[in-house]
């Protein structure tokens, strides 16, 4: 084995530089197997989709601005209003928080150069585009799936929505679980084998526990949705019975397999924004999180009793009170890693020195609506008031405050706070200021009056509404609410655009961060580290003699791997450096199998079924290619 | 918070479906249970609003007031407010609800009431029959006041939901099972209901009405319901039963005591007395009637009834003879 | 720096052994299938809970005219499938010996031993299929399914022994030894939930 021998810290730089570089252009993005571009892929695919699901929304909230109106048709509304929710939850938020800021940061934090599987991880993303895409050809077709996010049967059966609607919807949604939980398999891989040396488990930032917690969570959620998707499949492609009584079936059995998912999705939303509300508030507060483990357990263990609550979507079905009243129990007993982890929060802004800048800011909005959010899912866990309002705008109201307050408030607060990391300058302050109370009365105004009105016995998914109900006011401060809260976001999104241009330059660590990111440069190199960061405590950038180390180690050459396109890898729970791995680069194979598995999806959906059946042997194909050059050849 | 809690107060005595304008008393213990859990959010959200203020006013001093900086005071704190708190709180709402309120706001045992009606949820409109009796009615359901009244519902295609907020919470009408709720109006009055879950593009337009009666006025209702179709008397009358079995009407529609036996649509055999059609879409009115059998598909698209292309004429000769069915 | 092992400079038989004996962590791939096999659980899981979910909602079960399923040819041909683990440990440890040519034969021996056991349960699949249908009803759908969704994943594991075998048959790496490795484990994994499959087949006729 050759052994370092440039002296200069310079040199090796530029060896790293060298070995990490990646293709450019149009080709460099195809090819890429960088956490960091396929992470800002991930961004730019999912804000896009953000976009398109707020267009839905903005047009449910025209049509329901005031009474009988015309703007949507009723098929038209149901389309805006199912593709609204599968684009916010299945192509915004869990791409947005997994995809982008897990993929970007989550390596970085742990000091490592790259996740566990580079190509696996650029597959997820090809996957995940091709996925969005399909679901959208379906509403471009006109064949837009209309039967609810949720998609209860019978009336997502081919009797009752007879066109390719559907399909669209659950092949694509079995589409796109391949690559959630490929990226989660990948996440909780890479954390358990990549920390830095040194980072032993109790070193690990909190963001870190999150997106491990959310990751577990994917592994076990997405099979019982996809099992209940492929059981869909075959009965309305081919004509199999499971939903329907008829023929020995049962509907609720659909229930029971998406909500056994759907509920623990909703903390898949969430945990990420706690992550990312636990790397913002220790940096602003300038001091470390209150109660630690408690908070680092209360992540891991909301994410396993969500598996346990399912039924309380259900309690209106008539099931045996035994049974929802079980599940009642463990819908209240949730609550308290909830409230732990509010409090941890709260308390730590309490006692630190709070900076009220913009990411803090959201973070803030984040704690307010989190907790109103949270009340009303409380008392959805009061079965007799839950069958009052279940099914009204009062939960339209509860899952608006904790999806949009409480997930994608800190998802904007982190847009701030990694901004300068990602890009190398800072945003407008002010600005940012102003963006978030605008958005923040805007999401009040569009949401609170929606309890009330729920209240006052308006259903959800009706495309219009009778005159004289006693709704009409409040619907209509409900959609000026909508058009202030799209131009918060509006301004989001041009202060950051601006700033990419026009911003200041940020330096490495211009808020004061705690964890390993702005250890190094904004933007971050190919190679992430020169050095492998030392790491003693979960605030490792706090630590200065540590970071004073690694810059002797980078003259010493300690620590550098620079022979090759290597990061180390190290055990599980006290990261003891164990191995070098070497790293598979640049590969036009993930998006090429991505295009190949969307063809067996589009000809099975054209049932064409032997087409469908070429597209796999194609599939096979590109495996044995991508696999024909092992990882040390491709070095 | 506050502003938000009076407006709702003053807006619950608005609207016509309101859950807080409660005429039973299942759906009164549910508000009361709803205010109380209400102030108790409100309280904890206070609270914690509070805790956030204190953060802003000492934002440049570290730790806690009186306590100073302590990681054993801290974690203490999150430690009551996180957990003892809320298990107290929690503990106390699941007694109240989940055992208390949710036992007294039951489905009746089957048997125990003294009448029964069984609704059937269709795409998009309701059908109710009246065990017992020949009655058959749709989209209005009457019962009689101050008693305890059984429903048992069911679904003739996709799954509905039953719910009438005024007098008890909600039950979903599912193919393959038979649900059951407890109706028991205060006093006679008219009370609307809505079908809440999603059923399909007119899921908007599939109201209904539930009309508490005195228990007399209730058994003469019955009573007229469960007769046949009184036959048509003027010419025009009979120019429009003639129409109705001649033209599609009959293979869809029921007037009892006529050949017209279809199942598909609602029974019209007392049309004339029931106050609106289609669901609550429209009033049952010489104006609306005519417009929608002539073009059905103008007021709820995608509703189950075809549009027949039908003469100025023949509308005129349906519609007196269905006016003609009280 | 220089007493810590890189996997990458393990392309000979002996060199990917001693990394493989000298590493403490669990590497990469045995991380990987350990999540895979525990995501594939949780969907044969749900199968076999939406399997029985079905068979309590009825009374008849399997329905009347449709044959109770015969149990003989299931539990034997899962007893192969277990043996066929037999050989997939042993290649394993072959190679880890640095054994590449026994590795080689081990594997050809489970393959064969497993595309045996495929053949034959598509043949009785084919059977079942010209008795009855899946989409006569319920019990016939979730039966098909469930055996189908199994058979899909032999089938896998067979496209995962022919790249093995492709290979190995040019040497032995870290690279393909951790391969073994992660096939091995899918193999133990699908032999153990065809028991559960096949008891919830066999089930109506115990
Ligand atoms: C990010 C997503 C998210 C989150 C975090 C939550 C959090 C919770 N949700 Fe929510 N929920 C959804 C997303 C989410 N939900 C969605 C999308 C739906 C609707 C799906 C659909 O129908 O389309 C839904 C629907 C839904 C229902 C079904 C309603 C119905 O359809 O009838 C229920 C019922 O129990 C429920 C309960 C809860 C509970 C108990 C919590 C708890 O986790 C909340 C815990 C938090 C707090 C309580 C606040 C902080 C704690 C304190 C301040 C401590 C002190 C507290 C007390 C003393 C009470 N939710
Ligand atoms: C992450 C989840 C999420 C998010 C963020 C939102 C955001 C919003 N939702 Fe959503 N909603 C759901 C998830 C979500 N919703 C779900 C699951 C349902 C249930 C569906 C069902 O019943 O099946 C639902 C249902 C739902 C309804 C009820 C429909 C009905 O029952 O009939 C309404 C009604 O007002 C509504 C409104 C809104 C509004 C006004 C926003 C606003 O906050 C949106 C604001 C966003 C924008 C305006 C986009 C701004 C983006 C940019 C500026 C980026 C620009 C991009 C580029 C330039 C590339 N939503
Ligand atoms: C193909 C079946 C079909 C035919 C033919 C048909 N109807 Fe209907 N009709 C329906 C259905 C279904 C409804 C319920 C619509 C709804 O509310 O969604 C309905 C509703 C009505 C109503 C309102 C009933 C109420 O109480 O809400 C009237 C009145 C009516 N039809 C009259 C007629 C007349 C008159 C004709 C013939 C000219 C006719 N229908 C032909 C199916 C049919
Ligand atoms: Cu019927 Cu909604
Ligand atoms: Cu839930």
């Amino acid at each position: 084995m050759a052994t370092a021998a440039p002296s200069l810290a310079a040199d090796r730089l530029d060896r790293l530089s060298r070995i990490w570089r990646e293709r450019s252009g149009l080709v460099g993005w195809l090819t890429t197997t960088d956490h960091k571009r396929i992470g800002i892929l991930y961004f730019f695919t999912s804000l896009a989709f953000f976009g398109a699901g707020g267009v839905e929304a903005l047009l449910i909230r025209t049509q329901l601005l005031g009474p009988d109106q015309t703007v949507l048709s009723a098929d038209a509304f149901n389309k805006a209003m199912t593709m609204h929710g599968v684009t916010m939850i299945f192509l915004f938020v869990i791409p947005m928080s997994t995809g982008a800021f897990g993929n970007y940061l989550l390596p970085l934090m742990i000091g490592a150069r790259d996740m566990a599987f580079p190509r696996l991880n650029a597959l997820s993303y090809w996957i995940f585009l091709a996925s969005g895409i399909f679901l959208y050809v379906g509403l471009a077709s006109g064949d837009a799936p209309s039967a609810g996010w949720f998609n209860y049967v019978p009336l997502a059966s081919k009797t009752y929505s007879p066109g390719p609607g559907i399909d669209f919807y659950a092949l694509g949604l079995i589409f796109n679980a391949i690559s959630t939980t490929a990226a989660a398999i990948n996440f909780i891989v890479t954390i358990f084998n990549l920390r830095a040396p040194g980072m032993s488990l109790n070193r690990m930032p909190l963001f870190c526990f999150a997106f491990l917690a959310v990751s577990f969570a994917l592994v076990f959620a997405l099979p019982p949705l996809t099992c209940a998707l492929l059981l869909l499949e075959l009965q309305r492609l081919l004509g199999f019975h499971f939903y329907d009584v008829t023929a020995g079936g049962d509907p609720i059995l659909w229930q029971n397999l998406f909500w056994i998912f759907g509920h623990p999705e909703v903390y898949i939303i969430i945990l990420p924004a706690f992550g990312i509300a636990t790397a913002i508030i220790p940096t602003f507060t300038r001091r470390r999180m209150v109660a630690f483990p408690l908070v680092a357990l209360a992540e891991l263990l909301v994410a396993f009793i969500g598996f346990g609550v399912w039924v309380h979507h259900m309690f209106a079905v008539g099931l045996a009170t035994a049974t929802t009243v079980y599940f009642a129990a463990a819908s209240l007993i949730i609550v308290i890693p909830s409230g732990i982890q509010l409090f941890a929060w709260i308390t730590t802004i309490v006692t630190g020195t709070p900076r009220f800048k913009t990411p803090l800011l959201w973070i803030v909005g984040f704690i307010v609506l989190f907790m109103l959010g949270g009340l009303s899912g409380v008392a959805f866990a009061a079965i007799p008031f839950d069958q009052q309002v279940t099914d009204t705008y009062f939960v339209v109201a509860h899952f608006h405050y904790v999806i949009f307050g409480a997930a994608v408030f800190p998802i904007l607060g982190g847009m701030f706070y990694w901004f300068p990391k990602v890009t190398g300058r800072m945003y407008y302050e002010r600005w940012g200021q102003a963006s978030f109370w605008l958005t923040f009365a805007g999401m009040n105004l569009t949401f609170f009056p929606m309890h009330i009105v729920g209240l006052l016995g308006m259903p959800r998914r009706q495309y219009t509404y009778p005159a004289d109900m006693g709704w009409t006011g409040l619907n209509l401060l409900e959609s000026i609410g909508a058009y202030l809260l799209a131009a918060g976001l509006l301004m989001v999104v041009v202060n950051l655009a601006v700033s990419l241009f026009r911003g200041e330059r940020a330096g490495n660590d211009p808020f004061g961060g705690d964890t390993l990111e702005w250890a190094t440069t904004s933007p971050p190199p190919a190679y992430n580290f020169p050095v492998i960061p030392k790491v003693s405590s979960p605030y490792a950038m706090w630590d200065a003699e540590d970071r004073e180390e690694d810059a002797r180690n980078l003259e010493r050459g300690r620590r550098v791997l620079e022979q090759g396109h290597e990061t180390p890898s190290s055990t599980a729970v006290d990261a003891d450096w164990d191995e070098v791995l070497s790293m598979p680069s640049n590969s036009i194979w993930p998006p090429v199998l991505a295009l190949a598995m969307a063809g067996i999806f589009a000809f099975l959906l054209l049932k064409l079924w032997i087409v469908a059946g070429i597209f796999l042997l194609v599939c096979l194909a590109v495996l044995g290619a991508w696999h024909a050059r092992e990882p040390q050849e491709a070095a | 918070m506050l502003i938000a809690a009076i407006a709702l107060g003053v807006a619950g005595c608005g609207g016509k479906q309101s859950t807080l304008d409660t005429h039973s008393t299942q759906s009164h213990d549910i508000r009361t249970l709803w205010w109380w859990m209400l102030v108790v959010a409100g309280i904890v959200f206070l609270g914690a609003i509070a805790m956030l203020t204190i953060g802003w006013i000492r934002r440049s001093r570290p730790g806690l007031p009186f306590f100073g900086q302590s990681e054993r005071v801290e974690t203490r704190l999150v430690v009551l407010f996180g957990m003892v708190i809320p298990v107290v709180v929690l503990v106390a709402l699941f007694f109240v609800a989940n055992v208390y309120v949710i036992g007294k706001t039951e489905p009746p045992k089957p048997g125990s009431t003294a009448m029964s009606v069984e609704v059937t949820g269709h795409q998009w409109w309701w059908e109710a029959h009246y065990p017992g009796t020949t009655a058959v009615t749709a989209n209005e359901i009457h019962i009689p006041a101050a008693t305890r009244v059984e429903v048992i519902g069911n679904t003739d295609d996709v799954i509905h939901s039953f719910w009438v907020p005024e007098l008890n919470r909600k039950i979903d009408l599912i193919p393959g099972r038979n649900n059951r709720l407890l109706l028991d109006a205060d006093s006679p009055g008219v009370y609307r209901g809505q079908c809440a879950e999603f059923c399909g593009l007119q899921h908007a337009h599939m109201s209904f009405e539930v009309i508490a009666q005195p228990p007399a006025q209730f058994r003469a209702w019955l009573q007229n319901m469960a007769a046949d179709a009184r036959p048509p008397t003027t010419p025009a009358e009979q120019a429009g039963q003639q129409d109705f079995m001649a033209d599609q009407c009959a293979s869809c529609h029921t007037i009892r005591g006529t050949a017209a036996q279809g199942q598909i649509g609602p029974d019209l055999t007392h049309l004339a007395s029931r106050s609106t059609i289609a669901a609550l879409t429209l009033p049952n009115d010489a104006e609306y009637l005519p417009r929608w059998i002539r073009d059905p598909q103008h007021f709820k698209p995608g509703n189950r009834m075809p549009g027949l292309n039908l003469s100025d004429q023949d509308v005129a000769a349906l519609v007196s003879y269905l006016r003609s069915l009280r | 720096m220089t007493d810590i092992p890189r996997s990458m400079e393990a392309t000979s038989g002996p060199a990917a052994a001693r990394v493989d004996a000298e590493r403490r962590t669990l590497p990469r791939g045995v991380w990987a299938i350990a999540l895979v096999i525990a995501t594939e659980f949780t969907l044969f899981a749900s199968l076999i809970a939406t399997y029985f979910y079905l068979r309590f909602r009825t009374d008849s079960w399997p329905p009347d005219g449709i044959p109770d399923p015969s149990v003989v040819m299931p539990l034997v041909l899962t007893g192969v499938l277990i043996v066929s683990t037999v050989p997939m440990a042993a290649a394993v440890r072959a190679a880890r010996a640095a054994r590449r040519r026994a590795a080689w034969w081990l594997v050809a021996l489970a393959a064969a031993i497993q595309g045996t056991y495929l053949g034959l349960q598509i043949h009785l699949f084919t059977d079942d299929f010209h008795r009855f249908s899946p989409s006569d009803d319920a019990y016939a759908s979730i039966y098909f399914t469930l055996l189908g969704v199994h058979h899909a994943h032999v089938a896998v594991g067979l496209v995962l022994d022919a790249w093995l075998l492709a290979v190995l048959a040019f040497g032995l790496t870290n690279y393909r030894l951790l391969a073994l490795r992660v096939a091995s484990y899918y193999w133990y994994f699908v032999a153990a939930i065809g028991v559960a499959v096949v008891f919830t087949q066999i089930y109506p006729s115990l």
